[in-house]
């Protein structure tokens, strides 16, 4: 059974709004009263994908939904792409412009933090768009903080 | 320390306006300019309750600084060196619940002030 399905969009280089999905995700997550641990891991992944879209892309979207025991995030942007995903996924590596670094971004650490937290994680790219799809298994634990 | 002795004792500024509790007790700390790197340190917290007990010290008075402590469930955002945060950051910081303070203080000061005080650094968990 699907309980959530929400889309959003993501600006480019728009870092007033950019964190934006990732908050309402979070926000969701928390009314559903899953555990504190759960809602991190998804927060942060999600916010990571989200400020990628934002610094590297020419803007795209996001969907967050949840299927009985899973939850899935997926970022679709429209290009450019990334050249090299072996080498994107390396700590440390960083194509950020210095606006992002300004920004507190561009450490090169984005996808070592989702990877972290995510239980699957798929990427295709091309020059015409990226696509990050990410899963996270719910745990019977994950459900059944109150508060 | 709590809350309301480092708002003293550091002459900070509160800029947020949703109210807070000055008895709260403040255990952890991180100071980074670099989002990516709080949120890889301290995301790798598990133990529940460390973070709601932290500060998180920047130089990045922008909205990001904000989102990261909101994702992390970090309530408290300490900006150094004087950084006086645009409106909108405290527009986001009240609609997070997020404290928002700043200080005149160095980074590597107010750390240091903080670390004597016994309040100790999140470290990232192997």
């Amino acid at each position: 059974m699907i309980t959530v399905d929400k889309r959003y969009d993501i600006i480019p280089n728009d870092f007033n709004f950019a964190g934006r999905a990732s908050s309402d995700i979070k926000r969701t997550l928390k009314s559903m009263h899953f555990s504190r641990e759960f809602i991190k891991r998804v927060s942060v992944a999600a916010y990571e994908a989200e400020i990628n879209i934002v610094i590297h892309s020419r803007g795209g979207k996001a969907a967050f939904k949840i299927s009985d025991d899973t939850l899935y995030l997926e970022f679709a942007d429209i290009g450019p792409g990334i050249p090299d995903i072996q080498l994107a996924m390396t700590p440390g590596y960083s194509t950020a412009s210095d606006e992002s670094r300004l920004n507190g971004f561009g450490a090169g650490m984005g996808f070592s933090n989702i990877l972290k937290s995510v239980d699957k994680m798929d990427i295709l790219s091309d020059p015409n768009g990226t696509v990050l799809k990410l899963k996270f298994d719910i745990a019977e634990a994950d459900r059944d903080e109150d508060r | 320390m709590t809350l309301g002795q480092i708002i003293e004792k550091y002459k900070c500024n509160v800029y947020s306006r949703t109210p807070f509790n000055t008895e709260k007790e403040i255990r952890y700390a991180f100071c980074s300019d670099l989002m990516s790197d709080a949120l890889m340190i301290m995301s790798t917290v598990r133990e529940s309750g460390i973070l709601e007990d932290s500060v998180l010290i920047t130089g990045l008075a922008t909205n990001q600084s904000i989102r990261t402590a909101e994702m992390l469930d970090v309530q408290i955002v300490c900006l150094v060196r004087g950084k006086i945060p645009a409106q909108q950051v405290i527009d986001l910081a009240d609609e997070s619940g997020i404290t928002l303070l700043g200080t005149e203080l160095t980074m590597f000061n107010l750390s240091g002030r903080l670390y004597q005080e016994g309040i100790v650094g999140i470290a990232s968990k192997k």
